[in-house]
């Protein structure tokens, strides 16, 4: 909103002489421009909320996919059992249940009633447990099938229920395999939303004819699905009029695609899409100085960073070669220069805003004599290596190219050879780094669920037996069998190890916190990656969009039902 | 008139062609690194769970034995169902829906191209080293020069952010849902895919004003490349024909200027433009796939391009073949015409 009334004064002039210049077109094309809200005469929600996004998927299964851009739209249609309440950064809340707890290794809870599916089916225990099975039991006779599930199947669910009682219509038991304490925020991922016992078993089969009901969705939530429209790559959502909750406040909800950032930023700009996201700095400039939109922003839940794979590479498993590359790259530099300040410097694995996030512990200062200095001490001369990065930018990248170099630079100052290696797909990069084939590499992660859980054991415990670990060693081989390849730095130390697992089975809450900072600061000393960010959560609206009704959510929603246009 | 060997002849060699653009595209994509199977399955998922839905879809077979069932589906243009961008939708419903977009794209771009090219290279050959002629030389030049990723957006900023003429994206207004078929008669008929031409099917005249209004921008940009290149075609084909006797005869007869131009020249000075027009609409193929990105249209060249960074084999062979065999029968249609003009072509 810095835009000087000259400008303003400037281009309103020019738009009055090109709108009368266009005025043949303009004027019988009123149709296709900005749209209009409120309450329309009958009562109901009226008015279209027009969602901007770069991509358009064709199946909106919640089952099938890793997609965000799936979530935004299957996140309105359907509801989970517990979820992040809206704009809190992951406090859970009621949804489908009502009531809910975690005892030992049973998770009881108490369904809501009244709820229908958009078919008109009552919603009961049997749609939950239909839901759970469709993802996770091979001896299910509507089984979505291996080559057809997500690898949420397995993260969610798979690896923790053993047994699912759905013997009363509102009450669901649900036995786990082990104590398991992220498992109720398991609940409210968008992977984990529930799905129709009657659409599921409408299909022939399980396999092949389950991936037909992400053609047609049918859920409980604020919106029906009502077109998918591959022509124009768009979706069209209408209010479900039933709802049980809060809104929903416009009548249709449409997802449109337009992949270019500038163009998307324009489209806001110009008042033919409401809202967008997942655009790169300069788009969010424009946005930013424009008179008719604005930028919200909120802490993201995600971290951004280098590991070393200690496997591959021997010099790393010095800790003191580790820490002196820390104390080498400029990650101030990072967030300000090449992210342009959307981003926070990291100092540990987990971002804040997230229990057990270390608030003692402080980002690794640039000081390249500090880092020769742990180099001679260590007795290890400044050696090349490969850093592997992807080159399409991420939420907690967004100029890997950019961050490759400055990394190289800062390394080369103090003696280093950085070779840089990038892929121009994410899918060869994961492939590649999976395979251990890296000596560094960039990667990052968004939050499931906003559990410390889902960064610090998933992305630094190798996830094998402690004894599979050699005394004195802090590191595995990735053959190490059972080995999990989400560790990209090999990094296996002990001490951390039995911290994250102790704390996965605590339910004592402040134990658990205590558990999840020593687990900060050991990562934070220990140093298995250069950790480089935190972005911020970004989103552009367009002014027609009531402020105080769009919340940014760092996880869950958007939280469309709630949003009101002027 | 075209003979029937020289039209058998040319079908036949559509079989190398197409032969040679199926191995090649076979060979880039497995030879490339990424693993659909890893896309499919996402970043969470084990690696046991990539290897089961590897071999789900025959991706352990042997390269030998993957390319001969590729072959063998190719022969039939069926080639399954797509792994991940249209999951689930065989990939002959995914081109059938996407193509006729960007085929309306270019299709405009043309119009364009040719309602400015033709007139220009006209009057630029008329009035040779005057300053019309330079200037618009200097634009055709300029028109070949720019490119689409720079141009459209150019466009956006100043048209439709800045002057708010246009608007910034799409072929048709974000609230505008067309049905999914049309009747004739009673008859229930399918929709031909091209929006400006379905809503006049459905009679639906504002969505139709809407459809216009979108895609005058995305033509717009489109067309400009097209009417660079037909604009110095023109110029140069009507240079070489106001030269002949025959025209020169006809001036000396008493007919004038504009006349013999037009009557005479002309139409001759046409023969090699239409050449070059219908060569181009493949181009145009390429260039609408540029615009889509920018203008958000999702037609055939957006859905590559995402088909592509999915690692989505059947989907990006498939729509490749595709693009291949629409751009052979182009040709073919234009050296079919140009025979027809010239039969000295048969020989």
């Amino acid at each position: 909103m810095s835009q000087d009334t000259s400008d303003t004064s400037r281009r309103d002039f020019l738009k009055a002489a090109g709108g009368a210049a266009a005025g043949a077109v303009t004027a019988t094309a009123g149709c296709t421009g900005g749209t209009t809200g409120g309450n329309g005469d009958g009562g109901g929600p009226s008015g279209t909320l027009v969602y901007a996004r770069g991509d358009h998927p064709t199946n909106y299964d919640p089952q099938q996919t890793t997609s965000g851009e799936v979530a935004k739209v299957t996140n309105q249609v359907f509801d989970p059992l517990i979820r992040f309440e809206p704009g809190t950064g992951g406090q859970l809340g009621d949804s489908l249940a009502t009531d809910y707890s975690l005892d030992g290794t049973t998770a009881t809870l108490t369904l809501r009633e009244d709820v229908t599916f958009h078919d008109g089916e009552t919603f009961t225990a049997a749609d939950a447990k239909a839901t759970i099975q469709r993802f996770t039991a091979s001896s299910y006779g509507y089984y979505l099938g291996d080559e057809n599930r997500s690898g949420y199947g397995p993260f969610t669910f798979g690896n923790w229920v053993k047994s699912i009682d759905a013997s009363s219509d509102f009450e669901l038991t649900i036995e786990l395999q082990q104590q398991y304490a992220p498992f109720l925020r398991n609940l409210a991922m968008f992977a984990a939303v529930i799905l129709s016992k009657n659409q599921i078993e409408s299909f022939s089969g399980s396999g092949d004819p389950q991936v037909k009901l992400g053609e047609e969705p049918v859920g409980t939530g604020p919106f029906e699905f009502d077109e998918l429209d591959n022509e124009n790559n768009r979706v069209r959502l209408t209010a479900n009029t039933d709802y049980w909750g809060a809104g929903p406040n416009v009548g249709e909800v449409v997802f449109k695609e337009i992949t270019e950032n500038s163009t998307r930023a324009s489209d806001v700009i110009n008042g033919d899409s409401h809202i967008t996201d997942n655009l790169d700095s300069q788009s969010f400039q424009k946005l930013q100085d424009s008179d008719s939109a604005s930028l919200l922003s909120k802490n993201g839940i995600n971290v951004g960073y280098m590991a070393f794979n200690m496997d591959r590479r021997e010099e790393f498993r010095t800790t003191a070669v580790r820490q002196a590359v820390s104390y080498a790259v400029d990650t101030e530099a990072i967030v300000n220069d090449i992210y342009q300040g959307f981003a926070a410097q990291a100092d540990q694995p987990l971002p804040p805003d997230v229990m057990g996030h270390n608030d003692e512990l402080s980002p690794y200062p640039t000081d390249k004599a500090e880092a020769q200095s742990l180099l001679e001490e260590a007795g290890v001369e400044p050696f090349e290596f490969e850093l592997a990065t992807f080159s399409n930018p991420r939420g907690y990248n967004p100029s890997p190219i950019q961050t490759a170099n400055q990394v190289k630079s800062d390394l080369e100052e103090i003696g280093f050879t950085v070779n840089i290696n990038q892929f121009s797909t994410f899918s060869s990069y994961l492939d590649y780094t999976d395979q251990g084939k890296h000596d560094a590499c960039f990667l990052g992660w968004y939050t499931d669920n906003a559990d410390p859980d889902n960064f610090l054991y998933v992305l630094l415990d190798p996830k094998v037996p402690m004894d599979a670990v050699p005394d004195g060693q802090d590191w595995v081989s990735y053959d190490t069998e059972g080995y999990s390849t989400l560790n990209a730095a090999a990094w296996a130390n002990q001490e951390y190890m039995e911290t994250v697992r102790e704390a996965q089975a605590t339910y004592d809450t402040a134990q658990r916190k205590q558990l999840y900072k020593k687990a900060n600061e050991i990562a934070h000393d220990e140093a298995p990656w250069v950790f480089l960010d935190y972005a911020r959560t970004l989103r552009g609206i367009h002014e027609s969009v009531k402020r105080d009704s769009f919340t940014v959510s760092s996880v869950g929603g958007p939280y469309l039902e709630l949003v009101e246009i002027e | 008139m075209v003979s029937k060997r020289f039209l058998l002849k040319r079908l036949l060699l559509l079989i190398p062609v197409l032969f040679g653009v199926a191995t090649l595209v076979f060979g880039i994509l497995h030879l490339a690194p990424g693993d659909p199977a890893r896309i499919i399955v996402g970043q969470r998922a084990s690696a046991e769970q990539v290897q089961q839905v590897r071999a789900e879809l025959g991706l352990n077979d042997p390269l030998w034995v993957q390319y001969l069932r590729f072959l063998g589906d190719a022969a039939t243009f069926e080639f399954g169902e797509s792994y991940q961008i249209a999951k689930g939708t065989p990939v002959r419903d995914v081109v059938a829906t996407t193509l006729p977009v960007t085929v309306e794209l270019a299709l405009y771009g043309q119009f364009f191209g040719i309602l400015f090219g033709v007139p220009l290279g006209v009057v630029s050959a008329v009035k040779q080293d005057t300053l019309t002629d330079h200037a618009t030389r200097v634009g055709a030049l300029t028109g070949i020069s720019v490119p689409i990723y720079w141009s459209g957006p150019l466009l956006i900023l100043f048209l439709s952010t800045f002057l708010g003429l246009f608007p910034a994206s799409g072929r048709i207004g974000s609230t505008v849902f067309l049905d999914n078929s049309w009747q004739l008669f009673g008859v229930e008929l399918p929709l031909t895919g091209m929006v400006t031409v379905d809503t006049l099917l459905l009679g639906n005249v504002d969505a139709f004003v809407s459809a216009v209004h979108h895609l005058l921008l995305p033509s717009l940009v489109i067309g400009i490349y097209s009417m660079a290149l037909i604009s110095r075609m023109m110029r140069s084909s009507m240079l070489e024909v106001i030269r002949q006797d025959y025209i020169r005869t006809a001036r000396a007869k008493g007919q004038g200027a504009k006349i013999t131009v037009l009557k005479h020249g002309f139409r001759n000075a046409l023969i090699p433009v239409v050449t070059v027009i219908g060569i181009q609409f493949g181009s145009l193929l390429g260039g609408a796939v540029l615009t889509e990105t920018v203008f958000g249209i999702g037609g055939i060249g957006t859905m590559l391009v995402e088909a592509i960074g999915a690692t989505d084999y059947p989907l990006v062979q498939g729509t490749v073949l595709t693009f291949a065999l629409l751009f052979t029968l182009v040709n073919l249609g234009v050296d079919i015409t140009y025979s027809y003009l010239d039969p000295r072509i048969q020989q």
